[in-house]
């Protein structure tokens, strides 16, 4: 690496990471609001205008930031800003606004997944560091939580990597498969027979239901449960402390919803219409951004309105076997489709 | 020999990348400006008084032996889940070493009948 090439990766991070470090937190803050008010409409309420998780935040940085006796206290402190940072961090490995990662050669979807965990695992510290009963209960609950989710996660993940880099019949043979530059730029529905197709309509079902969990939503909210455990591991945090985490699950449904579309959705709409340039890059970055919404809807709203908390056996349960399996079912799928050698579904449909 | 140009490269497995440089640099970045976010929070609280105990409801505060989540007990969902095949295991560990290694010995004759099936194919 020369010194320009050095210079030019420097400039680009400190922009990158300034620019979408503020993408991340007004569009998690307004994805919020519109999930709330979404909800709250499928509720039959009014519901809080679209703007209310900005005034969350606004009046939290003017409450006290409480830390209590019994904590830990530059734990305490530390664990949201970890938190906070690392989610922000990912954001630069995900290919935002449907162009390539800002760091695409520099990380791959190992990394994010590896980096996905840091900030569960944040909150978890934070709350066997306040030193308070409900918030050990909530941590222990959480790192459960994350044990169960991980393993569908991962089974998807290693299908869609098989399936790009296989040399077998079936595989695309691609170099770099976990790279995100390589998966958006070879969506697998494209290369899909009917059973991958199958098998792909599984997968993402599944991360779907894994969405909710790594967000710590209904029904996978046990470990904040504020109806039992006054809202567990966040329970004794506050103020601007509390902000940070409130940030932190707004970026973190940006970074969740983006790998979806990253994975499952990389389809731009500029290509269709013939644009090049700055049109192009508006018209992508509108659609990117009404993907990530449809997903938030879909995988956050829905199934956080329509189904009640589940007990912590329950999730792991769900996670372990039910979604365990579907995964699967779904890599199985993959696998054969190649085998069988049936026409591909874009060709049949008339697509490709 | 070590070089400075070493450092820069970036980390390959043959299937994954990361460079752990850039990601470094850029969760310092992070760092710093998340940290100017949060320091326009306010940052006083009434130290030593009822707002720095525990919530519990209303609930009096025991001994922490009796109050907290034992290290023993960290994986409780996970376990009570699992229970079916935790049995399953216990029941297997018999703490019988001829019982081990008669295990060793299925295990490495279904390995074998694996690795002959699929080498025949």
């Amino acid at each position: 690496m020369d010194f320009i090439e050095l210079s030019k990766t420097l400039i680009t991070i400190v922009l990158g990471t300034i620019g979408l470090a503020l993408f991340g937190i007004v569009f998690g803050l307004f994805y919020k609001g519109i999930d709330r008010k979404i909800s709250a409409r499928m509720q039959g309420r009014i519901g809080p205008p679209l703007r209310q998780p900005f005034r969350d935040v606004a009046k939290l940085f003017t409450k006290e930031n409480i830390i209590p006796d019994n904590s830990i206290p530059w734990i305490f402190n530390l664990a949201p800003l970890i938190g906070l940072v690392v989610t922000t961090s990912i954001l630069l490995y995900l290919p935002i606004g449907g162009f390539e990662p800002l760091v695409s050669s520099k990380g791959d979807l190992i990394l994010i997944l590896y980096l996905l965990i840091i900030p569960s695992l944040a909150m978890v510290i934070g709350g066997f560091a306040s030193g308070s009963p409900y918030a050990t209960v909530g941590a222990q609950r959480e790192m459960a939580t994350m044990i169960a989710y991980e393993f569908p996660l991962a089974i998807i993940i290693v299908t869609m990597a098989w399936k790009l880099s296989s040399t077998t019949v079936g595989g695309l043979g691609l170099a770099n498969a976990f790279s995100l530059t390589t998966i958006t730029a070879n969506p697998l529905w494209n290369t899909a027979g009917p059973f991958a197709f199958i098998g792909l309509i599984i997968l993402l079902l599944v991360l779907i239901i894994v969405t909710p969990a790594e967000l710590s939503k209904i029904p996978f909210d046990a470990p904040e449960a504020e109806t039992e455990i006054g809202g567990g591991l966040l329970v004794e945090y506050s103020g601007r402390n509390l902000a940070m985490f409130y940030l932190m699950d707004g970026v973190k449904t940006v970074v969740m919803a983006s790998i979806i579309v990253a994975l499952f959705f990389p389809y731009n709409l500029s290509p269709l219409f013939g644009l090049g340039s700055y049109p192009a890059y508006a018209i992508d970055i509108i659609f990117y951004l009404v993907k990530v919404l449809i997903v938030i809807i879909f995988s956050v709203t829905l199934i956080r309105v329509v189904v009640a908390r589940l007990k912590i056996d329950q999730i792991v349960y769900t996670y372990w076997v039910w979604l365990t399996l579907l995964a699967l079912v779904g890599l199985i799928c993959i696998m054969w489709d190649g085998q069988l050698g049936l026409p591909k579904v874009a060709e049949l449909l008339g697509l490709s | 020999m070590f070089s400075f140009e070493s450092i820069l490269e970036t980390l390959k497995t043959g299937s994954g990348f990361w460079d752990p440089l850039i990601w470094v640099i850029i969760a310092a970045l992070a760092f710093l400006l998340i940290y100017v976010l949060r320091s326009f929070g306010k940052k006083e609280f009434k130290e030593k008084t009822e707002q720095t105990q525990s919530f519990l409801s209303g609930n009096p505060e025991y001994e922490k032996e009796q109050m907290r989540i034992k290290g023993s007990n960290v994986y409780w969902g996970f376990i009570e889940t699992m229970k079916w095949a935790f049995n399953i295991l216990r029941k297997i560990h018999t703490g019988n070493a001829s019982d081990y290694v008669l295990w060793l010995i299925i295990v490495m004759g279904f390995l074998f009948i694996v690795v002959f099936i699929t080498g025949a194919l």
